[in-house]
């Protein structure tokens, strides 16, 4: 086994209409890892991720994946890796028992070790009672684990899971996150793409931030929350006294000197390690300024919040590039 | 049918779960062979509808035309065949553009429900992949070619050359249909779009049919469309299928000699298919390349 299960620096892709989807990424994740590249749409997490999967060829980088270099030695890396693309991939004219069958076939997996393989799989994504339906008539949480146990046939020590849980309900999702959870506990190296801070605070031990195809902040979970400077009130004001606002939350007094105090479209923003505690002592002062409050609300840190806090800008939420269609340019 | 084994030569022990991917090519082959197969399987209506049209023509045409066309062919009262036995081998070149139409629906399904990039992603070889589905599908098409030599016999057809001719018949449909194989999936990776793979090819079946020596000979066809039929592949099809069924040289275009009455016709007939085959199988295979690069500098 080697020490990295993803060691690579400086991936570059450009597709060939010219967008530069990553640029310069450097990755080193250590074989184990529960690791979550987090980033808005369009951010390049796919791209990246199609890369290390050798299904897009880099135009630029040094990338070893289980050892084995993406270009040289892609079909290595394909027998030792488990893929789950973004848009779930299922045949749904087959069985759940089918499907898992034909990844067992397409990886190899000995004849005598199928049948047992593919019970247990059943078993871990919880199909067993739908085993012989065909996949047509599934949930898409139940395609999706499906999808999951697919990717898992042969055992591959290290996974690539693109946003696994987009378009979820919240128990579907949760239901993936045991499974991922207890496949790392196992002893895979997972690689996970998501959009949601939570999922990546939920799963990740580590956590790189990419935005326009670059990393652009590391570390654990909290660390990242930490860089946001805790939880976030927001209050909303009637009229156009938010200036005024901003002006009384600033006051030294009421939270800490670290707090941030922005004034936003419908009121102020505050962002504080004691956001819940002062909060109300925030609001009985601007009573008390006689500024009309509509409304306010205390809550974690969303994913715009750590880009506000790195970037210093908020995330545009532009429409994705088509980076996982498989197209081909007229 | 035998059942080749699908895990090739080693399965070895032992080592990290990597090693033990390990197909043979003719595995990797027959594991998309099976999975094509039980799709269409699961979805007999497929199947169904690319027999429907040839079997609506087969009966209408030899009921409605068959005693005007009787005589255009020099028919039982001249002593040339019945028109059953002329038009059962124009049918069987029917059945095989109407089946291999569909061989792009099938890539663009698989492109829109992700088995495509699913299966890039895994360790089998891409040629094995799509050597897999083609071939389901040429299976495909010769248990279709059998329905209707079968019911062209029932309706009165004669096979002039017998059991090995009938052979030879859905030999020839195979092979004519893998330009149109090609065609349709390059279609289908231009379009990435279900409906429009399948009007595409459509489309181009009766103008193919027409305008070739399908349904009468060329001699007695307006001069415009003897001109197409030259250069149109359902003529060296048709001509090769005909040839075998009527046990006699029935080429159109052009005969080889030195190969035996039929073998005059078959064998330039399959020399032009095969190399039709090629050009539209080449076509196929680097834009299925291409879109599985995807678009990358």
């Amino acid at each position: 086994m080697t020490e990295y299960a993803i060691d690579a620096s400086g991936i570059e892709l450009t597709y060939s209409d010219g967008t530069e989807a990553v640029r310069g990424v450097d990755l080193q994740v250590p074989s184990g890892e529960f690791y979550g590249f987090l980033g808005p749409n369009g951010a390049g997490k796919t791209t990246t991720i199609k890369t290390l999967a050798t299904l897009l060829t880099p135009t630029a980088g040094e990338i070893r994946v289980n050892g084995f270099d993406v270009v040289s030695e892609s079909r290595k890396i394909r027998e030792s890796i488990g893929y789950m693309a973004q848009e779930t991939s299922v045949d749904e004219e087959l069985t759940a028992r089918e499907n898992i069958r034909f990844a067992c076939e397409s990886y190899g997996v000995p004849r005598d070790d199928r049948a047992g393989r593919i019970d247990e799989l059943l078993d871990l994504v919880d199909l067993q009672d739908v085993a012989d339906k065909r996949a047509d008539d599934f949930s898409g949480g139940m395609k999706k684990r499906l999808d999951a146990a697919t990717a898992l046939v042969h055992e591959p020590p290290l996974v690539f899971l693109d946003e696994p849980t987009t378009g979820l309900d919240p128990k579907a999702r949760n239901r993936l996150w045991d499974y991922f959870r207890e496949i790392n506990d196992d002893g895979t190296t997972i690689f996970l793409t998501t959009q949601y801070l939570e999922e990546a605070d939920q799963l990740c031990e580590r956590i790189g931030v990419v935005l326009d195809g670059q990393i652009v902040a590391s570390g654990s979970p909290s660390g990242l929350k930490r860089r946001v400077g805790g939880e976030i009130l927001d209050v909303n004001i009637a009229d156009s006294d938010s200036e005024r606002a901003a002006e009384i939350a600033s006051r030294a007094d009421l939270f800490e000197p670290d707090a941030s105090v922005e004034v936003t479209e419908d009121g102020v923003m505050v962002t504080s390690q004691h956001a819940r505690q002062a909060g109300t002592d925030l609001l009985v002062a601007l009573r008390d300024a006689g500024i009309d409050v509509t409304g306010f609300n205390v809550r974690a840190p969303t994913l715009d919040d750590v880009f506000l806090a790195i970037t210093g800008e908020p995330v545009e939420h532009e429409t994705p590039t088509d980076e996982t269609e498989l197209e081909v340019s007229p | 049918m035998s059942t080749p084994t699908t895990d090739g030569a080693e399965t070895s022990e032992g080592g990290p779960t990597a090693d033990r991917s390990r197909n043979s090519y003719l595995g990797e082959v027959w594991v998309n062979f099976k999975r094509w197969n039980l799709k269409a399987v699961r979805n007999p209506f497929v199947l169904i509808v690319s027999l429907v049209q040839p079997v609506i023509f087969l009966v209408l045409f030899t009921q409605v035309f068959g005693n005007v066309a009787g005589g255009a062919i020099g028919g039982p009262g001249g002593g040339g065949p019945s028109y059953e036995t002329y038009l059962v081998p124009a049918i069987a070149v029917q059945v095989a553009i109407a089946a291999a139409a569909t061989s792009g629906v099938g890539l663009v399904n698989d492109i829109e429900n992700g088995m495509f990039e699913k299966v890039l992603v895994s360790p089998m070889s891409r040629s094995a992949v799509f050597l897999g589905k083609t071939a389901a599908e040429l299976l495909r098409i010769a248990i279709q070619i059998g329905i209707i030599l079968g019911l062209g016999v029932l309706l009165g057809a004669e096979v002039g050359t017998g059991m090995a001719g009938a052979v030879g018949i859905v030999a020839v449909g195979i092979v004519f249909s893998l330009w149109f194989i090609g065609f349709s999936n390059s279609l289908a990776v231009l379009t990435k779009d279900q409906e429009s793979t399948i009007i595409g090819a459509n489309l181009l079946q009766f103008p193919l049919l027409f305008l070739s020596s399908a349904f009468l000979p060329l001699e007695v066809l307006p001069e415009w469309i003897q001109t197409v039929a030259a250069v149109n592949p359902v003529t060296y099809g048709v001509d090769a299928a005909r040839s075998l069924m009527l046990n006699a040289d029935a080429a159109s275009v052009f005969s080889a000699s030195g190969f035996g009455t039929v073998g005059n016709a078959v064998v330039p007939a399959m020399a032009v298919l095969l190399v039709l085959a090629l050009v539209f199988g080449g076509v196929a295979v680097a834009m299925i390349r291409r879109a599985s690069s995807s678009k990358v500098q």
